[in-house]
C-alpha cells in the first residue's frame, strides 16, 4: 500500500554547500540520501514530494558541519499481510517462482501454487496448467496475495500465493 | 547578514567551571565590563532536549565573552577552511582565521549564541547583537 506521509529527518551538511543556496542544497541532499531507500517501519521511500519545514542548524563540535532538522512529504511504499498486488515474475525454479512489485521482492513457493499447475523445465522454466492455456514464466504479470513479510531493518521480503480466488496470471507475454 | 537563521552555534566545554555569579546591573555598565565575568556561555545542545527560550529581553550580558569569541573564531574559521562562503570582501588575507576575525569585525558571522542560563533554560544572541572586546578591553569593530 502507498502512503503519504511526513517524516523527519537530520542533515549534515558540509561548509561548502553554505551560502544563498543552501536550502536547495538540503533538499538536493535529503533526495538523494532518502529516495530509493527502505526502512522496516515505513516500507520504501518512493519519492520525496515536497518539504514542510527546515529548522535551525546545530553546528557540530570539531567539525564545522550543520546539523538540520528538515520535516518533507515523502509517497512510501509498504506491503502488508493480505493485500493483493500485481507483479512480474523474474524468475522461475521447481520450488516456486520470484516475482517484483516495484522495489519489494515477493516469493510464491510451489504449494502455493494451484496443484493442477506443473512445474516444467527447460530453458525457459515455466508452471503450466494441464491443458496448457495458462502459462507463468519470467516476465509474465500475475496477481498475487502476499501472505508473510520479513521486515529487517533496510529491506523488506514477502512471501505470497496465487492460491486463491481471482489470483494468478493477468498477462502473459507469450500469448499476448 | 544574510542567511541569518539557518544555524547556531553550540560547541562548548561541559567540564569547563561555572562562571562567578555577578551582580545585577553589570550589563549596563558599557565603559569597563569586565568580560571575563559573564554568566552566560555558549554550552553543548546536542541532544539534549532544550528547555523553551527566556521570554522577553535578554538578561545576559551584550558582550561577547572572551570564550564565545574564541569558540565563533575556531568555528568559523573551521568552516571557512573546509570551503565555507566567504560573508566579507577579502583584501588578499588566505589565512582562515584572519577571514574569521575579519567577518566577526564586520559583524557578518551568521551564528546565533545558545547561551544556557543555570537553570536550564537559554537565551539566543546573534553575533552581530553582541559587543566584541578584545582581550585589552577595547571594543573591536562594528559601532
Amino acid at each position: 500500500m502507498f502512503f503519504h506521509i511526513v517524516m523527519e529527518r537530520n542533515m549534515q551538511l558540509h561548509p561548502r554547500h553554505f551560502g544563498r543556496n543552501l536550502r536547495e542544497n538540503i533538499v538536493s541532499k535529503l533526495m538523494k540520501d532518502v529516495e530509493g531507500t527502505c526502512s522496516g517501519r515505513h516500507g520504501f521511500v518512493v519519492a520525496i514530494t515536497g518539504i514542510e519545514n527546515i529548522g535551525k542548524g546545530l553546528i557540530r563540535d570539531g567539525t564545522g558541519f550543520v546539523t538540520f532538522p528538515v520535516k518533507y512529504q515523502c509517497v512510501v511504499f509498504r506491503p502488508f499481510k493480505g493485500e493483493i498486488l500485481e507483479a512480474v515474475v523474474t524468475m522461475v525454479n521447481k520450488m516456486g517462482f520470484f516475482a517484483e512489485a516495484g522495489p519489494v521482492q515477493i516469493f510464491v513457493s510451489n504449494h502455493l501454487i494451484p496443484d493442477d499447475m506443473e512445474f516444467q523445465s527447460g530453458d525457459m522454466p515455466n508452471y503450466t496448467t494441464s491443458d496448457g492455456s495458462v502459462k507463468i514464466q519470467k516476465d509474465s504479470e500475475v496477481r498475487l496475495k502476499i501472505i508473510g513479510t520479513r521486515v529487517d531493518a533496510t529491506e523488506i521480503f514477502c512471501i505470497g500465493t496465487i492460491k486463491d480466488d481471482f489470483l494468478g496470471v493477468i498477462n502473459d507475454p507469450a500469448t499476448a | 547578514m544574510a542567511d541569518d537563521d539557518y544555524n547556531e552555534i553550540d560547541m562548548g566545554y561541559e567540564d569547563e567551571p561555572p562562571e562567578p555569579e555577578i551582580e545585577e546591573g553589570v550589563e549596563e555598565d558599557v565603559e569597563n565590563n569586565n568580560t571575563d565575568e559573564i554568566p552566560g556561555e555558549t554550552i553543548e545542545t546536542d541532544d539534549k532536549e532544550e528547555q523553551e527560550q527566556v521570554e522577553g529581553p535578554h538578561k545576559t550580558s551584550k558582550f561577547m565573552t572572551k570564550y564565545e569569541r574564541a569558540r565563533i573564531l575556531g568555528t568559523r574559521a573551521l568552516q571557512i577552511s573546509m570551503n565555507a562562503p566567504v560573508m566579507v570582501e577579502l583584501e588578499g588575507e588566505t589565512d582562515p582565521l584572519e577571514i574569521a576575525m575579519k567577518e566577526l569585525r564586520e559583524r557578518k558571522i551568521p551564528f546565533t549564541i545558545r547561551r544556557y542560563l543555570p537553570d536550564g533554560s537559554y537565551e539566543d544572541w546573534g553575533v552581530d547583537e553582541l559587543i566584541v572586546e578584545d582581550s585589552w578591553k577595547r571594543q573591536v569593530g562594528g559601532d
